[in-house]
């Protein structure tokens, strides 16, 4: 096996310094980031017409429904906000004004300690998101470094990661898949589809959104979400969000 | 001989159409051979012949005979036989959808994938939408197959309203596909790394994943493409002035990929594992359509980017890989060449660019007033759209994805195999829920 050595050598410690820094710009493309408006938000009155979703209105932007279509770049906004700002409760998802508000880290699995085990289940979803999940586990983001670690079943789970638009058909699955699991434990529901169901909002036989169907605890909207905002959306559910230098 | 039928059926109607269903062995076009003989034959490519500073000695070992492992197949009832349900909630398989597999205990005797769970309704809700609205649910159908998806969707959409795009446009498709064939055919060689706990050529295949997902977020805004294809996307870095990051990542990663794919066939344990399983022969390929890798795997040289040559594709040299096979390792070795002409057409596109980007490039007929038929090769093979534009707003759309005409090979192979094969065999297709649950 000298060529594995090797190769693994040659490319040296792949992982990102997040949470410890900031993220850095190639960790998060530009349609990572919430949109914000340059200028007060009644001003801008073009960008509600071209939003495909409705997030943008005279009064608020909605990240959680948001898809980072980019539409409204040439109007007033720019998609620049720090990535993990938007993510939270869907209270704060709502921007009154375009601009984030407090940000509530409730740390619901603190009791925990400093590891959780994330089940993943797509409801309807587009493959993106679950990818971008499953990244979570590759070199470059590393999630078992922080005492992240994907299971295979729901009963060993503390967190229930939900990606896509809630079908009738997986209205079933995904309710025995919360109740299976022991207390405590914590909904992330991963992407636009659950949050608010994205572009496919309104469609027949499609939920409006997870909230719906399972209590839900932290919404991570994107459209997918950037792995980095999924890292720190499991994190601020264990409590550690802005781990100071050193790790702790 | 018999070329993989295509039927596109309306859900609203039911109406079924056959489009196209024949083709000649003697049309093949620049034949990339089987292993042993590496890029040697190169017959009619329809952009000429490759650049001879573009040809590339790839060191290939020889390929090895292989005994086909499908026996006579077993009764499905029985004493002790029962149906097992896999899914549709399975760490093993990402993705919302069941398996009933009829088993003893260990040997699969008969497999029926249960699809449904996931299903968005997206064709109905089309209706009405202007074609960009309607293209971004389109992407969202299938996430990581997004450029191929919006790709055809856009060419039947553009050929039923008869508008021409310009050059630059079919360019810039045809790059956005190329970077996600690519990473599909890494991902899918980390899956089957995993299944295979091969977890040092799973962390380098991973990372590699991740890799091109930069690449092409740094190069079209998007990691999965969302947008990129429409008008008032995500800023897009493939001008010519301003392609920095394409330009130097190119090189880097092909090496890359060459470093891996050389680690994994040392490794004896992978290609033994892949190697007969899973084997379908190339009449039950021929006879229920199969597609893309899938179809190759079994020899037969079909590709809809040399069979229907549209911008830039009928410029480029393009080798075509096949493999006589048909097993799990037949399908993985195609998306290695794969991957190999995914790069060298990409290193074509850069070097070849086109100077008059605002030409434009007529669309294809329109089969009938308003209705457009395109075909793009997704990474998963053959993808038709048919679209139905009235006043510029789509009033029908009907698809047949890879994923669907590739369902039926995946139970043909999997019978009289064991439980341990399935994920081998499984990820070795490529299919998707989310494209048949659509």
């Amino acid at each position: 096996m000298p060529s594995w050595l090797q190769m693994a050598w040659e490319r040296g410690i792949l992982t990102t310094r997040y949470p410890r820094e900031g993220a850095r710009a190639e960790e998060v493309p530009v349609t990572g980031r919430p949109p914000v408006p340059v200028s007060a938000l009644d001003h801008l009155t073009e960008a509600p017409a071209r939003c495909p979703t409705g997030a943008i209105t005279l009064e608020a932007v909605d990240q959680g429904k948001c898809v980072r279509c980019a539409r409204c770049l040439g109007v007033g906004f720019t998609l620049s906000g720090p990535v993990e700002s938007s993510e939270g409760r869907r209270a704060d998802l709502v921007w009154a004004g375009g601009l984030p508000g407090a940000q509530t880290n409730d740390g619901l699995l603190a009791e925990l300690g400093r590891s959780v085990h994330v089940f993943m289940v797509d409801v309807g979803s587009c493959m993106a998101c679950n990818l971008e999940v499953l990244a979570l586990s590759n070199p470059y983001y590393d999630s078992q470094r922080l005492g992240i670690f994907f299971t295979n079943s729901p009963r060993h789970a503390d967190v229930l990661v939900v990606v896509g638009v809630p079908t009738d058909e997986m209205v079933e699955p995904v309710r025995r898949a919360y109740e299976a699991m022991p207390a405590p434990k914590a909904v992330i529901a991963v992407g636009a589809c659950p949050i608010s169901g994205g572009v496919f909002a309104g469609t027949g036989g499609l939920k409006p959104s997870l909230e719906a169907v399972i209590p839900v605890d932290r919404f991570v909207p994107g459209c997918p979400p950037p792995p980095i905002a999924i890292l720190h959306a499991i994190l601020a559910t264990m409590g550690r969000s802005r781990t100071p230098p050193g790790g702790r | 001989m018999i070329g993989p039928a295509v039927h596109v059926r309306s859900p609203e109607s039911g109406e079924s159409n056959r489009v196209l269903a024949y083709w000649a062995p003697d049309e093949t076009v620049a034949v990339w051979n089987n292993l042993s003989k590496g890029i040697t034959e190169v017959e009619r490519a329809p952009g000429g012949p490759c650049p001879p500073h573009l040809r590339k000695a790839w060191a290939v070992p020889p390929a090895e005979p292989r005994a086909r492992c499908v026996g006579p197949l077993e009764q499905v009832d029985g004493y002790g036989v029962f149906t097992f349900p896999y899914g549709p909630i399975s760490m093993g398989v990402p993705e919302a959808g069941r398996f009933d597999v009829r088993t003893y205990g260990e040997r699969v005797l008969d497999i029926r994938p249960q699809v449904g769970f996931k299903s968005r309704r997206i064709l109905g809700s089309l209706s009405g939408l202007s074609v960009p609205d309607a293209a971004l649910r389109i992407e969202r159908l299938a996430g990581p197959f997004a450029a191929a998806h919006a790709a055809a969707f856009l060419a039947a959409a553009e050929s039923a309203e008869g508008r021409s795009i310009a050059v630059r446009d079919a360019w810039t498709r045809a790059a956005g596909q190329e970077l996600q064939r690519i990473y599909n055919h890494v991902h899918v060689l980390a899956r089957i790394a995993e299944a295979a706990s091969q977890n040092v050529g799973l962390a380098q295949a991973h990372a590699l994943a991740e890799d091109l997902l930069r690449l092409t977020a740094a190069t079209f805004g998007h990691r999965w493409l969302f947008g990129a294809f429409l008008p008032g996307g995500p800023p897009s870095h493939l001008a010519p002035a301003d392609r920095g990051p394409l330009r130097q990542s190119l090189d880097l990663l092909t090496q890359r990929f060459e470093r891996l794919w050389a680690t994994f066939q040392d490794s004896r344990t992978f290609l033994d594992r892949i190697q007969t399983t899973c084997a379908i022969s190339r009449d039950d390929a021929v006879l229920w359509g199969a597609v893309g890798p899938t179809l190759r795997a079994t020899g037969v040289a079909w590709d809809d980017r040399l069979r229907t040559p549209v911008p830039p594709y009928n410029d480029l040299f393009l080798p075509l890989a096949t493999e006589p096979t048909g097993d799990s390792l037949g399908r993985l070795l195609v998306r290695v060449l794969e991957v190999r002409s995914s790069f060298l057409l990409l290193e074509q596109m850069l070097e070849r660019w086109p100077r008059n980007e605002e030409e434009p490039v007529a669309p294809a007929a329109a089969i009938a007033p308003g209705r457009g038929i395109a075909r793009v090769e997704s990474p998963s093979g053959d993808l038709v759209y048919d679209v139905t534009v009235t006043d510029g707003r789509v009033t029908r759309v009907s698809t047949r994805t890879a994923s669907d005409a590739n369902w039926p090979l995946f139970t043909l192979g999997m019978r009289d195999a064991v439980f341990t094969d399935f994920h081998f065999a499984w990820e070795s297709f490529g299919i998707l829920f989310a494209e048949t649950d659509r």
